[in-house]
């Protein structure tokens, strides 16, 4: 398939759209596969499920950024069945090598970009689907953006600051009002989806 | 505002001053009973942000949980309904048909003489 027919297919496909994001800023996420059409793709599939125990799959549908289904820990005996039940139901699936959601994990959050400040919203082990849809922050912190100087802090502090500083010193240049979620484990950091947030100038 | 009393602080998280009768949300049920309420509950669950877009008579939102990046939060925000989120003794405190001043910009519930 060429590039733009590629492209056309997957456009709209808002989480997609935001991995490819990810990749146009230069920062790490993990080993990641769009699959849209399971015969077309086994191969590509196989070749990816190979040496891995588990893998993570996420769904997309257009124009749809929340609340599509996940296996956030799919053993590899089930993956093939499981992308298949999803792609059936109108799904397209992003499978991911898979992180582990305790072990070895520091925090997970958002940092949300915006004007003059970044904005980052913390919780410890665990998806950060809790963060995002049950509301598990425990950890909130402003800077500014100039110098990242911490203006504001909520909750207990999760992390050493110059770990969060690091991460932040990536993307303070990326636009304003994108939210980015993020992993931080003890091997190093991975972001997940970059979202727009329009509604956060209304923060300013 | 005014010589109000505050009651709490919590995270401003959708911007916007209302006045309004508290109404405890425990269950998806409850939220069925909203009337131009400001709901109070733990937090907004996917099937009470799906709510939210349906519902136009939420005054305003208090959760005890929740920040300012959460899916609930953006949906408040683009749908203009003011939201403090984060204001740990909520639930507990507050109580159905109280009337207070909710201010989500600056993340203060007033309680209203």
């Amino acid at each position: 398939m060429g590039g733009k027919e590629l492209f056309m297919k997957l456009h709209k496909f808002l989480k997609i759209e935001s991995i490819e994001e990810i990749r146009k800023y230069k920062l790490l996420h993990p080993a990641t596969i769009f699959i849209f059409d399971f015969n077309k793709q086994k191969k590509e599939v196989d070749a990816f499920l190979r040496n891995k125990n588990f893998v993570t799959i996420r769904t997309d549908k257009k124009n749809n950024l929340y609340f599509c289904p996940c296996d956030l820990r799919c053993p590899r005996s089930r993956a093939r069945q499981s992308i298949k039940e999803f792609i059936s139901k109108g799904y397209v699936v992003i499978l991911q090598r898979y992180i582990p959601i305790r072990k070895d994990r520091k925090v997970s959050g958002n940092i949300l970009i915006l004007k003059n400040y970044i904005l980052v919203e913390l919780m410890g082990k665990g998806p950060l689907t809790w963060l995002n849809r049950n509301g598990k922050i425990e950890e909130q912190i402003k800077f500014k953006k100039r110098n990242l100087k911490e203006i504001e802090h909520f909750g207990k502090r999760l992390i050493k600051r110059g770990e969060l500083t690091d991460i932040l010193k990536l993307v303070k240049n990326v636009p304003n009002y994108k939210i980015l979620e993020f992993t931080l484990m003890t091997e190093g950091y991975y972001f997940w989806q970059i979202k727009n947030d329009e509604t956060a100038k209304k923060l300013e | 505002m005014p010589e109000q009393k505050i009651i709490f602080k919590g995270i401003p998280a959708s911007p916007g001053i209302v006045k309004g009768e508290v109404k405890i949300v425990k269950s998806f049920d409850d939220t069925l009973k909203i009337n131009g309420e400001i709901i109070v509950t733990s937090f907004l669950t996917p099937d009470f942000v799906n709510l939210i877009k349906r519902n136009s008579k939420i005054k305003g939102i208090i959760t005890k949980n929740g920040g300012i990046t959460c899916h609930a939060a953006i949906v408040a925000r683009e749908y203009k309904i003011p939201y403090i989120a984060g204001v740990g003794e909520a639930t507990e405190k507050l109580k159905n048909n109280m009337t207070v001043i909710l201010d989500g910009g600056k993340g203060i519930i007033y309680e209203t003489s």
